[in-house]
């Protein structure tokens, strides 16, 4: 059951766009050597694509400069609706 | 041959209130009040040029002239579950469209609607070649304007089409979308399957408060992790929301990896979803220590 959760979130990821990023494995308290293995393995693939799209900000500055000149060419107008 | 389907098709077709379209459906919905077959009866009725949902009763029978069927959707199905929570013996009847039908199997299977308490008038709905004539607001879904169709997702869109664009792109164009909620909850309160009494999306600690648009993607996600194995496809959230927002095909995706992993089909088998986010039932027994 949980392989197939696990598989269900992973596949709707993928479908937003965040693939490779969630993982699963088995790995018993007596085997150190594999969770080394399984987290170092997943570690460095993680390295590799570079941090989640989600850390960064989204980049607004394109959207206020346009608002920014839309208002700009709109002023007299907004003026007088303020002043009204 | 032509003629003779026109003359078919009328009464499915003509819009204005003419009462005798729906004579033989309203008296079905009188007899079945005057024989206690139901308590009441929700359809439709035409208040101040809008069709609003409305319940019909014995005590004002007369009412049930006001009946109609039009485009108007709404998951009355969902009213009958309120009305069930509260008084779980009474009878209620409803026009049912085939998304309804297959809601009311899910409440059903949820235990949240009785079986023997619901009566259905069968509405004509979703066109096919055969059937060209349907009473259904989503029809002619909103076509996407060229904004939409160039940083976003179109509405119209196969899962399979929106699975065609890259891993980045597909990330922007879902961002996009989602960062339009205004978070009215729009798509949940209409949903005929949501009937959580407290909902995940209200809470403070899973889901940040105080901005807009709201925590995302994880808001949207949220929700539709809970739409697998329950979502039915009616497209209400879509029709609801003010940001149109492409609900639907989000949901699809959402079943049909419940399909494929679980061999679940929603809305058509009578069991519950074994994707089930209320857990499994705890099978242990306890011991003494």
């Amino acid at each position: 059951m949980t392989i197939k959760r696990m598989t269900f979130l992973q596949k709707l990821l993928k479908f937003m766009g965040l693939e490779n990023r969630l993982h699963l494995d088995w790995i018993s308290s007596a085997e150190a050597q594999k969770f080394v293995q399984v987290v170092t393995d997943f570690t460095e693939k993680i390295k590799a694509m570079g941090p989640s799209p989600l850390t960064g900000e989204l980049d607004l500055s394109a959207v206020e400069s346009a608002c920014e000149a839309e208002i700009e060419a709109k002023s007299p107008e907004v003026q007088s609706v303020e002043g009204g | 041959m032509e003629e003779q389907m026109k003359k078919f098709l009328e009464p499915f077709t003509t819009t204005d209130s003419k009462t005798s379209t729906f004579e033989s459906m309203q008296e079905q919905v009188k007899e079945w009040l005057e024989q206690g077959k139901v308590d009441l009866f929700l359809g439709y009725k035409m208040i101040q040029g809008h069709p609003l949902p409305h319940f019909f009763s014995k005590e004002n029978i007369d009412e049930v002239d006001d009946l109609i069927v039009g485009l108007a959707r709404y998951s009355l199905e969902k009213i009958a579950t309120k009305i069930a929570a509260e008084k779980p013996d009474m009878k209620v009847g409803l026009l049912a469209r085939d998304c309804n039908q297959r809601a009311l199997n899910v409440l059903y299977v949820w235990n949240q609607l009785n079986p023997d308490n619901v009566q259905t008038i069968n509405v004509n709905c979703c066109p096919s070649k055969l059937r060209k004539s349907a009473d259904c607001s989503y029809l002619e879904p909103e076509k996407a304007g060229p904004v939409k169709k160039e940083i976003g997702i179109d509405n119209n869109m196969d899962v399979e089409d929106a699975e065609g664009f890259g891993p980045a792109e597909r990330f922007k164009r879902w961002r996009y979308e989602f960062d339009k909620c205004i978070k009215c909850y729009g798509c949940r309160d209409i949903c005929p399957v949501c009937f959580c009494k407290e909902c995940g999306l209200e809470h403070p600690e899973l889901i940040g408060t105080g901005s807009l648009p709201p925590e995302n993607p994880i808001f949207h996600l949220v929700r539709a992790v809970h739409m697998g194995g329950r979502c039915i496809d009616c497209g209400l959230c879509e029709d609801a929301c003010p940001a149109d927002i492409p609900l639907r095909l989000l949901y699809r995706k959402v079943n049909g990896i419940v399909e494929d992993e679980f061999g679940y089909e929603t809305g058509t088998h009578s069991e519950q979803s074994p994707f089930n986010l209320l857990g499994d039932e705890v099978t242990l027994e306890i011991k003494p220590l």
